[in-house]
């Protein structure tokens, strides 16, 4: 897993993001971009059990609300009221 | 006794109260607060970043609404794009909010422009399909540029060679910009305009680049946010009293048939966005109890949940104190920031609209000034750090980056008495000790501004930052009475301008807050856009089409059809350029504006910005519909206003009085570039550097005619009477037209960076300015190192018509910092400013530095991180602008004593 996948991940950019624990700026990619043993999963699509069906690119189907609709595994869900983990 | 000390002893005789001025000893200003220090520094390493998450919700809903009204279908896709944001919040931060979940982020907007984005999906996905990178490439860090991604690198792709877009997130960026391939703003104005007889003279002017962009570009800001109802009265009661308006009015038309019935709609919008902000708010406060559940230090876990207990509050109720108001109005300005593609969404007047919190927080003891500094300087990285994505050429090109989020600072109030309270000193403080490009700060220059307050912000000005930027108050009210009389301006609204964006004035209003059993008039805005309108015209681009008869030397394009006239007599050169291609490019180029923000409006209603305007909540409409208290906001932007009229003293010196040179002989040194280089072939647009070519010599006679023809900025009514002509016969054109408001327009006289791009794409000019160098900066500054005769002479130049006469005018002056040194410097520096003022200029900003500084902040871009510099309206970082606004700010007349 990878620090960027990790609840306490905090966004900075396109390139990096903040560990809430460590205080330490983590890279989204490459060397050092790894998780930590204190990994907690993260809120995003892709961790939903409403989340089903991805293609490779990550677009799959949402079918947490009235109305189910695409859906793509990237995107946060930490203020999704219908987030539910797998 | 040292000479400081007579000054102040003689101020002290004068009456001149300098007690407040407590760092009169100049050049020691207190270090920001450690918070300060570790933001900005991460901010130093942030990217420019896109991310999906908030058009991901906006489509969604968007088209799962379909059938909807469109206001309240509009709202339904804000709202949950808003609350479905991730929320970020960094240890160490006091102040929550971010435009998206990126600390200097942005996203894109489809549904206004898809095309940018469609025509690159192919590409994009090419991309998004090729083989991982190796890990080593996977982190390679693009160069120089500051926070701007210039160019793909690891997984991260570049969008308009300005901000990075995650790999990933490509796929979900070409899906939702595919359902907008037909229905956009860009689209469907296109096919209106399309439609008209004239559409290929607007396509002549924009293919030409002589006009700079199109107004849905950026459809909303260069205006003044109003706060008012939120502080007045918390984000429950606001829902509150949408229910009870909507009980009054939906179904009901009254006596309007056109409009009535839409005020039911309006306020079920209005109850959606205040829900939808209230959510996106709350889920800030359980982003902080998150983390404070998951902290293992006492310290910031107290502060994540400080932070939770704010965003707990203000995401219902008043606010009960100056942090919760501040943390209120910021996440209300991210809110109308994140409605459309926003540059100049202008704070106002904050120090006077939150003096109601400070002042009983300071009287309860419940803060400290200290404690209200360091909540300012983390309040202007958050403003900093607010990104726009409009398209390449908009967003880099012609604001370098900046959204111009103006605050202003002193001006009057609405008893007629000095605005400047305690805390705008704090504001100003905030700024010279927390060093960053936004908010830039703008004094609004009274006769009663205190004193102490002037010097304290010539002391700013001195650390050379950019700001505060001078505008003068009374030509502001001035302008407001003037332009506004129509819609009933009084002088107690006019009272409450301010600059929207750089420097366009807009309306204003006073409103009674109620708070802690006090009622206290605040200021706010009451118009909407006052910057979209005809957008950046090259007026120098626009002789040499007279000129060339229409043609477009540059590009081959006949932009205007042939005159056909012999321009044998100066009137005759001026009527075509008045009174034919300037007339054609106003009615034309008006049309194709009202059919793109008529588009805006039908297709994207405001409706953040809508709620909060002084009087749509009241009126029950958008501010689209007229719902504001003041509407005719539309403007027409010029550009190189001084290249003009230098270069119709050229021409009317050399050709018509002198009778020297032909026309035609004129016109053949101009299509040669006076036998030197290019600025292209050179690679430096200013004009200190001339490379002659073979044929220099043939043009050196005229070249030095050209250069030596009276210039403006030496006091010369040769060349003034020019301006003053120019002024008189812009006005009543502009009172003329129609903006799709139903309202006349006014002149806009900013260059913003436009100055670069149109000098880009002007020919030689017959002032002597060479091809493709920029044109001289804003209205009112000189064309570089042509002003001989003193910063007196320049302003008596520029002070020669009635700024009050337009929405602004614009000069920056560049003094090197031993010119003003010291407390002698400090009070000479207000009294340049104080004499610009006093001679009805509108607008003064300074850049105090160097050009050796300059130069090598060029040469070594790494080591100057954050040298900040006066472009045209607003501060930018340096290492973040383009090369030919870094050539023509090196160059611009540098005073040194």
């Amino acid at each position: 897993m990878k620090h960027c996948e990790c609840a306490n991940f905090l966004h900075l950019d396109c390139e990096k993001g903040m560990c809430a624990l460590s205080k330490m700026i983590v890279p989204i990619d490459g060397e050092g971009s790894d998780a930590c043993p204190r990994f907690e999963e993260g809120f995003m699509c892709q961790f939903c059990k409403h989340f089903s069906d991805a293609d490779k690119y990550g677009i799959g189907s949402c079918k947490g609300y009235d109305k189910e609709n695409w859906a793509y595994a990237q995107c946060g869900a930490f203020s999704c009221e219908k987030f539910e983990r797998k | 006794m040292s000479n400081e000390a007579k000054i102040q002893e003689i101020l002290k005789r004068r009456g001149l109260d300098v007690s407040d001025v407590t760092d009169f000893a100049d050049e020691v200003v207190p270090e920001p607060s450690p918070r300060f220090t570790k933001l900005i520094n991460i901010y130093y390493m942030m990217k420019n970043t896109i991310d999906m998450e908030y058009p991901y919700w906006y489509n969604r809903v968007w088209w799962e609404n379909d059938g909807d009204i469109t206001e309240i279908r509009r709202a339904k896709a804000e709202a949950a794009a808003l609350s479905h944001m991730t929320p970020t919040i960094l240890p160490g931060e006091l102040l929550f909010g971010n435009k998206t979940r990126n600390f200097r982020g942005a996203f894109c907007f489809p549904w206004v422009d898809a095309s940018f984005f469609n025509a690159a999906a192919e590409a994009m996905m090419a991309g998004v399909d090729a083989p991982p990178m190796a890990a080593a490439d996977a982190v390679s860090v693009v160069g120089a540029g500051g926070g701007n991604v210039t160019k793909d690198f690891g997984n991260v792709v570049s969008i308009a060679q300005k901000f990075g877009l995650r790999r990933e997130e490509v796929p979900c960026l070409v899906k939702v910009a595919k359902y907008w391939d037909n229905g956009s703003v860009e689209r469907v104005s296109a096919r209106l305009a399309e439609a008209r007889p004239d559409y290929q003279k607007w396509a002549g002017y924009r293919n030409s680049v002589l006009v700079m962009f199109d107004s849905w570009a950026i459809p909303q800001g260069r205006e003044v946010i109003n706060y008012y109802v939120p502080l007045e009265y918390g984000f429950d009661k606001i829902i509150e009293l949408c229910d009870e308006k909507i009980a009054e009015t939906l179904g009901e038309a009254g006596d309007d048939g056109i409009l009535g019935m839409s005020r039911g709609y309006y306020y079920m919008a209005c109850k959606t966005i205040a829900q939808g902000v209230s959510k996106w708010i709350e889920n800030y406060a359980r982003r902080a109890e998150y983390l404070a559940a998951h902290e293992t230090d006492e310290v910031q876990k107290k502060e994540y949940l400080d932070i939770a207990a704010v965003a707990h509050h203000i995401a219902h109720k008043q606010p009960e104190t100056f942090r919760q108001a501040l943390n209120l109005t910021l996440m209300c300005h991210y809110g109308v920031v994140n409605e459309d593609p926003h540059s100049g969404q202008s704070i106002g007047r904050l120090g006077q609209i939150l003096y109601p919190w400070y002042e009983k927080d300071i009287a309860d003891g419940t803060t400290t000034d200290e404690e209200v500094i360091e909540l300012l300087e983390l309040y202007r990285i958050k403003i900093t750090a607010i990104e726009c994505f409009a398209s390449s050429g908009v967003t880099g090109g012609v604001l370098s980056g900046n959204t111009f989020n103006n605050l202003s600072l002193g001006g009057l109030g609405y008893d007629g008495l000095t605005a400047v309270n305690p805390l705008e000193y704090l504001i100003v403080e905030a700024g010279m000790r927390g060093k960053s490009t936004q908010p830039t700060l703008s004094l609004l220059y009274d006769e009663k501004t205190p004193e102490s307050f002037l010097l304290k912000v010539a002391q700013c000005i001195k650390l050379g930052l950019g700001y505060p930027a001078i505008m003068n108050n009374q030509g502001g009210m001035n302008y407001m009475l003037r332009h506004y009389q129509p819609e009933g301006m009084t002088i107690y609204d006019a009272r409450a301008w301010a600059p929207g964006g750089c420097l366009e004035s807009s309306p204003g209003c006073f409103q009674p807050l109620h708070y802690n059993g006090k009622t206290y008039m605040i200021p706010g805005g009451a118009g909407p856009t006052a910057g979209t309108g005809i957008h950046f015209t090259g007026m120098p681009k626009l002789l040499e089409l007279v000129l060339s008869n229409g043609f477009d030397r540059r590009t081959g394009i006949q932009v205007f059809e042939p005159h056909n006239r012999k321009l044998d007599t100066y009137e005759g050169l001026l009527d075509v350029y008045y009174n034919v291609y300037l007339q054609e490019l106003l009615e034309v180029s008006n049309r194709m504006n009202n059919l793109q923000m008529d588009t805006h409006r039908k297709i994207c209603p405001t409706v953040w910005a809508s709620l909060l305007k002084a009087d749509c909540f009241a009126n029950g409409q958008n501010q689209s519909h007229l719902g504001a208290r003041y509407n005719g906001t539309i403007n027409f932007e010029s550009c190189g206003t001084i290249n003009l009229i230098n270069s119709l003293a050229s021409i009317k010196k050399n050709v018509y009085d002198d009778k020297k040179y032909t026309l035609e002989e004129m016109k053949d040194a101009m299509w040669n570039n006076f036998g030197f280089k290019t600025a292209f072939e050179t690679g430096v647009f200013s004009p200190d550097r001339r490379e002659a070519t073979e044929l220099a010599p043939k043009y050196e006679k005229i070249f030095n005619d050209c250069v030596n023809a009276p210039k403006y900025g030496n006091a010369d009514d040769y060349v003034d009477s020019i301006l003053v002509d120019y002024e008189d016969r812009m006005l009543p054109k502009m009172l003329a037209l129609r903006s799709y408001m139903g309202k006349q327009y006014y002149m806009c006289q900013i260059s913003v960076s436009t100055h670069g791009p149109q000098g880009a794409i002007t020919l030689a000019s017959a002032d002597g300015r060479l091809c493709g160098t920029t044109y001289a900066d804003a209205s009112m500054s000189p064309a570089p190192t042509t002003d001989k005769n003193g910063i007196y002479a320049l302003f008596t130049s520029a002070t020669c018509y009635d700024h009050a006469m337009c929405q602004n005018s614009q000069m920056n002056v560049k003094i090197h910092p031993s010119a003003i040194k010291g407390t002698q410097g400090t009070h000479k520096l207000l009294d340049v400013y104080r004499a610009y003022m006093r001679k009805g200029g509108f607008h003064i900003q300074f850049n105090v530095t160097s050009s050796k500084t300059l130069r090598e902040a060029q040469a070594k871009p790494d080591d100057y991180r954050d040298l900040m510099v006066r472009v045209a309206g607003f501060t930018q970082y340096w290492c973040e602008i383009g090369k030919p606004i870094q050539d023509e700010v090196i160059f611009r007349t540098e005073y040194d004593s």
